[in-house]
């Protein structure tokens, strides 16, 4: 397995892709910072008034926008909360699978390696780590984009952000074996586009939340893996703000099964 | 020794059988050319050996051991189908990636296959900017990484220029010297049988037989092919002017005449009975007409 995470590697690094995405996600938090700043900072403000993009009136209405949060609130609603970083870190890994079926590549690979469970491992294995590197290098982004903005919101406690980190890690890969299976399952960029887009950005399961709610029937969908992300405790408080590592947990053990009977089972 | 032996091998895909009962035996050393048309089920039985698909019955050896143990696929390099190949890479990563996969930690094998297959000079070039010949090559160099025992590989010969094509064979020569054992398929049977030690002819999914070299030769007879006008007189005047010759009909203007060995004696004979003779000559049978012939049609595409 450790060939194929070598061999794999060596593929995110000489891939464009991987800091195609990357640098989106800097360029959202840009964005979103850069709003902010208009907005909510008396600074930003004032050139906000004097482009146009706010009237006095207005005012009042933004100055509470970033009261309560922290740099770690805001690294949390620049990315994670909304699905963003999940399409987009979906739609990498589902390229990043998927090219080794459409270019045939697999082949290689599996007249190789017979026992498949290797090629799932080293996979998630990639995904895990450029998942960590992604979440670390935005959220030192992040940091750095507070100080540039004059420190608009504190920073946060290391506990805390080891422990959002930590579960936003397994949340974020039980969503990778996701997209590991639906490619496995498709074997299109296509399909795992799609896929990536549905369940990444919060779609699918907001819209059947919704709908389950007139029915009083949406709790069971906090157990989903968007809503556990987005919702998720900021602080370690009780035992019970574990259960968002037993969704990740759960999940990841789930789709990674799938995906490595699937592939056991189809012929390449 | 065989390097490859099947027993029953059998896919069968939903109720249509794709690859019956195929015992197959490939000596080691040997260059096998596995001979087939299109659907008739090589790529399957392909696949089956590199373990890219699960026989539904059947075993596989390779070496005399299952084609799942780890130690004998690193004995195995493979083409089949398409090379697959990543577009954005250059000839050298995508040869990197293999040997990656393959825990190769000298890159000068990597050096020495492009080299074998002409492609040390590509540089940077990227493969999506490849011809088709050229990623042909490349799949052959991946499935040299490593110095396998056995190569399959799969059309191997498609897109390559006739000089590309010679290359190839010679290459094949080569590895062949250095003892090793290749099951290749291809459409192109004159290329094939100029290389090939051994054959297997498979049709509708059953191996209707497997031949050496020597057999096919002895197999393939000399005849000589006449071109008549009148075929319906012809045949019985030159049955009683040479009654030791078996006279064959091709189709409405020529017959194939074995045992014959004085052909000007047979277009003399015509020309007396006032059969005009439009063409005559000498022909020695080939592994296309022999292929051919098994499949029971006479001239069809291959």
């Amino acid at each position: 397995m450790f060939n194929l995470l070598r061999m794999d590697l060596y593929r995110v690094k000489r891939g464009r892709s991987v800091y195609v995405i990357f640098g989106i996600l800097l360029f959202c938090s840009v964005a979103i910072f850069g709003m902010l700043w208009l907005l909510a900072t008396p600074g930003g403000q004032k050139t906000a008034l004097r482009i146009g993009m706010l009237s006095t009136e207005e005012l009042g209405e933004f100055r509470e926008l970033l009261d309560g949060t922290n740099v770690l609130g805001l690294f949390r609603q620049a990315s994670l909360d909304a699905g963003m970083y999940n399409t987009l870190f979906g739609i990498w890994f589902m390229l990043f699978i998927c090219t080794d079926f459409q270019s045939g590549f697999i082949k290689n690979i599996m007249a190789l390696h017979q026992n498949r469970w290797r090629y799932v491992g080293s996979k998630l294995l990639t995904a895990g780590i450029v998942d960590l590197c992604y979440l670390l290098g935005h959220l030192a982004f992040t940091l750095l984009l507070n100080g540039l903005f004059g420190n608009m919101v504190p920073g946060a406690g290391w506990r805390e952000t080891v422990f959002y980190l930590s579960y936003a890690w397994l949340l974020t890969m039980a969503f990778a074996a996701l997209i590991l299976f639906a490619c496995v399952l498709f074997r299109n960029m296509a399909a795992g586009t799609l896929v990536a887009v549905l369940f990444g950005s919060g779609f699918l399961v907001m819209t059947l939340y919704r709908v389950c709610s007139l029915f009083h029937m949406g709790g069971w969908l906090e157990y989903t893996i968007y809503l556990s992300l987005a919702t998720g405790p900021e602080r370690y408080a009780s035992a019970r703000d574990l259960k968002v590592y037993l969704v990740g947990i759960g999940f990841l053990a789930l789709y990674t099964a799938a995906a490595g009977l699937l592939l056991k089972k189809r012929d390449i | 020794m065989f390097a490859i032996e099947t027993m029953a091998l059998t896919k069968q895909y939903g109720n249509r059988a794709a690859v019956k009962n195929l015992g197959m035996q490939v000596r080691e050393g040997e260059i096998y050319g596995f001979i087939g048309r299109n659907g008739a089920g090589k790529s399957t039985t392909l696949k089956m050996l590199s373990g890219l698909a699960q026989p539904t019955a059947g075993e596989v050896r390779l070496f005399g051991k299952p084609v799942s143990d780890p130690a004998v696929r690193r004995r195995l390099g493979v083409l089949i189908e398409a090379a697959g190949l990543y577009p954005r890479m250059s000839a050298r990563q995508n040869a990197m990636m293999k040997a990656k996969c393959m825990g190769l930690a000298d890159e000068e094998a990597v050096d020495t296959v492009l080299e074998k297959t002409g492609l040390l000079e590509t540089g940077k070039k990227k493969v999506r900017h490849f011809s088709m010949g050229m990623k042909q090559r490349l799949g052959v160099a991946l499935a040299l990484l490593g110095n396998p025992d056995l190569l399959i590989l799969d059309e191997p010969i498609n897109g390559l220029d006739p000089e590309g094509i010679r290359e190839f064979r010679e290459l094949l020569g080569e590895l062949k010297e250095e003892g090793k054992t290749i099951l290749i398929s291809s459409h192109i049977l004159g290329e094939l049988s100029k290389i090939s030690t051994g054959y297997g002819i498979i049709k509708d999914g059953e191996l209707i037989e497997q031949i050496t070299r020597e057999e096919l030769e002895e197999k393939c007879q000399d005849y000589f092919q006449i071109q008549v006008q009148d075929i319906t007189r012809a045949v019985p005047v030159l049955e009683e002017a040479f009654p030791g010759i078996v006279a064959e009909v091709m189709d409405k203007e020529s017959i194939r005449i074995y045992g014959a060995e004085d052909g000007a004696g047979v277009n003399r004979v015509l020309v007396e009975h006032q059969i005009p003779v439009c063409a005559s000559g000498f022909h020695r049978m080939d592994l296309e007409d022999y292929f051919l012939e098994r499949m029971e049609g006479g001239s069809r595409n291959v």
